[in-house]
């Protein structure tokens, strides 16, 4: 029983967190918003090849880094701080184990290498953010995970209100499958734990920044207590989503309902904390805040975990009580 | 990261259980707050002391285990599970003892600890004054020296446990020109020392679970000084961190209440509104939050690492998660949340007396507004006012 990450993974989570910092800036999501198609910035996507993101699951002998599950869980934390455009966190996180885990071999080669991308769909929803960067679809249909061609699929762009992530609707979205959907369910909470934290700290610079009756705003009790209650959330929702990507099991639901209210809150407390600045389109804060509301109802929505909770909860021969959260 | 228990954890967690199993009372005891459910519950102090379970954080040369906090929190939770008597040693295994492990001289170490563990000699608090609550640097006790001993004056509230307890650790001012954090100590008193008068406190439940203590020029030897003269704020941070995060709630206790919601819920699930449900499997989701960010911050800690203003978020999730939890058992009994006992009184009024306690929590130990206000400037840096 050691839940905390040793010293080489956080080596790594930290490596990943130092690259979204330095390359993903608000800037670079600014650029992204105000181009036309000339003036695209750079994908960052071979980046993530050469720093051994792609690979971060794989096995060794297929150039893997051979990480624990929760790596990258806790690099998904990351990933939501810096509210990344690119879908490294699902290929990396999902497709890649499970393509090692259903022998296909020649598809993993390539997408660790960075020259393609199996874009994991949940069958949930049938909607797919960043699907027209994708050359084959992971979709689990009779219990089995299978690959589409991208060719072999029609994709309907669908308008959400998150201005960096093109969202569209698959005409084969499979009927799911456990090993795709937790495991987008689990990146899901940890990338919604990393918006909420990003949130807070523009909140915390704002009210440092502002000031009010000549005093900065984030000095008073009614800024800070919110704040704190944010604080809270995010670090008593952290260790469950950890726990979810280390032994799977029913906190796997428990982590997506709880990131979901801790993001909302995170995204409503922000919004108040920077006043009539938070609703505009100039300040950042709405790029992170869209983004939560978009990713909320992604890899089942809190209704789908919660009824899934509560059939485990409420069930006869359900363990409960003290010594009961860890499979053992 | 990992999150399975290890060989040598089951077999402690099994042997935890075996004892508890052949010893824990069938019945529940009386309130520790009267004076018959005290003195039973001093008797299970004596009675764990005598198996080695009393304190199990402790090292062994104090009459501990020396366990290690995970192995802590699986007793916890064999402890809950097996519904055990409340701990009237609380203040002392999990605030004086440490205090005294990190402050005090050796002999100090030999006379207190050994008794305490023994169940012997149970240890009430002194902090608060009635204009030193939230704000406990306005302390105005004061302590003077004379010769080799401190006479103390002044007046202090809310001791928990001092009614029917043997001594009391709390802050004092010994230097008469200080102000505000600096010029106080922490100073150990016998309850029954001449000028000193306890005064219970009716609770909530009309039980006196704490009281008013006037100090009236009571003599006590400079020996029972803990830390530095004048050092006492430093003394008592230490042990406020050990009583807000860690050691004075582990998630067993809350895990116990939330299993018990439950059943509670499904017992009369025909007749509740919709909305119950999703209340009573959110203090279910809560608990095992708390369980594991506790398995965390215990990692940290066993891996070497301190913890300060940590302790504030869980104080306020553990204290808020109690209250919420408790509120949904009194929607839930609707008409017969009121009653205590007897006829039409659900688990003998457990609930409701559970609801009074838990109201406490957001006070007690820091009150929650005082927690956030440490999370704004300390944690996230915001300015201070």
């Amino acid at each position: 029983m050691n839940l905390i990450y040793t010293s080489d993974q956080k080596e790594l989570i930290d490596a990943a967190d130092g690259f979204f910092a330095g390359e993903h800036t608000v800037e670079y999501m600014r650029h992204l918003l105000e181009s036309d198609t000339d003036d695209t910035p750079p994908s960052l996507w071979d980046n993530f090849s050469e720093l051994g993101l792609l690979g971060l699951l794989a096995p060794e002998e297929k150039n893997g880094l051979a990480q624990d599950f929760s790596v990258m869980a806790g690099i998904a934390e990351m990933a939501g701080n810096a509210a990344l455009t690119e879908p490294l966190i699902e290929i990396a996180g999902i497709s890649v184990p499970v393509l090692d885990e259903m022998g296909a071999a020649d598809e993993l080669n390539a997408v660790i290498a960075g020259d393609l991308k199996v874009l994991p769909v949940c069958g949930l929803s049938g909607m797919v953010s960043h699907a027209d960067l994708a050359d084959i679809f992971l979709i689990g249909e009779g219990g089995k995970a299978r690959l589409i061609d991208k060719n072999d699929v029609t994709l309907t762009p669908l308008k959400s209100i998150d201005p960096l992530r093109k969202l569209y609707k698959i005409s084969k979205p499979g009927d799911g499958l456990d090993m795709i959907d937790q495991r987008g369910t689990i990146l899901n909470a940890s990338f919604l734990c990393g918006l909420s934290k990003r949130m807070v700290a523009l909140s915390v610079d704002y009210a440092k920044d502002r000031e009010q009756f000549g005093k900065q705003i984030g000095s008073f009790q009614a800024i800070k207590h919110q704040l704190a209650n944010v604080h809270t959330q995010i670090e008593f929702t952290r260790p469950i989503v950890q726990l979810a990507a280390t032994q799977m099991g029913r906190c796997v639901h428990q982590a997506k309902v709880s990131s979901i209210d801790t993001a909302m809150l995170a995204a409503e407390t922000a919004i108040q904390v920077h006043g009539g600045m938070g609703y505009t389109f100039e300040v950042s804060l709405h790029m992170f805040m869209k983004r939560v509301w978009a990713l909320c109802g992604e890899w089942g929505d809190r209704s789908h975990h919660i009824n899934i909770l509560e059939t485990m909860i409420l069930a006869d021969d359900a363990e409960l009580g003290p010594g009961t959260t860890f499979n053992y | 990261m990992e999150a399975v228990f290890s060989d040598e954890q089951n077999q402690f967690r099994q042997e935890v259980r075996d004892w508890l199993n052949a010893n824990v009372p069938s019945e529940r005891l009386p309130s520790l707050d009267t004076q018959e459910g005290f003195d039973l519950h001093r008797e299970w102090e004596r009675k764990l002391h005598a198996g080695n379970w009393g304190m199990v954080t402790w090292p062994e040369e104090f009459g501990g285990r020396g366990c290690s906090l995970t192995d802590w929190l699986i007793f916890e939770e064999e402890y809950y599970r097996a519904d055990a008597p409340l701990r009237v040693s609380q203040n002392g295994i999990f605030l004086l003892g440490p205090t005294i492990m990190e402050y005090g001289t050796d002999e100090q170490k030999e006379r207190f600890l050994k008794p305490m563990a023994a169940g012997d000699e149970i240890w009430a608090q002194a902090w608060s004054e009635p204009g030193a609550g939230s704000d406990m640097a306005a302390i105005r006790s004061k302590a003077v020296r004379d010769g080799d001993a401190y006479v103390i004056t002044g007046q202090k509230i809310w001791s928990s446990r001092a009614v029917f307890a043997d001594w009391c650790f709390g802050l004092f001012r010994t230097d008469p020109e200080s102000s505000r954090h600096h010029g106080l100590s922490k100073i150990l008193v016998p309850l029954d020392s001449p000028g000193l008068t306890v005064r219970p406190i009716a609770q909530l439940d009309g039980d006196p679970g704490f009281a008013e203590l006037f100090f009236d020029e009571v003599r006590v030897p400079v020996d029972n000084l803990l830390g530095p003269e004048h050092g006492g704020w430093g003394v008592a941070m230490a042990t406020a961190g050990f009583e807000r995060g860690l050691l004075l709630r582990s998630p067993a206790r809350f895990q116990a209440a939330a299993a018990r919601l439950v059943k509670l819920y499904k017992q009369n699930a025909n007749r509740l509104s919709s909305g119950i449900k999703e209340q009573v499997l959110q203090a279910w989701g809560d608990t095992e939050r708390f369980t594991a960010a506790t398995y965390a911050l215990v990692a940290q800690v066993d891996s070497g690492a301190s913890i300060s203003s940590e302790a504030s978020a869980n104080k306020i999730f553990w204290s808020e998660m109690d209250r919420a939890m408790h509120r949904t058992a009194m929607t839930i009994m609707g008409m017969h949340a009121e009653l205590e006992e007897g006829e039409g009184a659900i688990e003998n009024g457990r609930w409701l007396d559970g609801y009074m306690f838990s109201l406490a929590g957001p006070i007690y130990a820091g009150t929650n507004e005082i927690q956030r206000n440490i999370l704004a400037e300390r944690v996230l840096g915001l300015p201070r006012q």
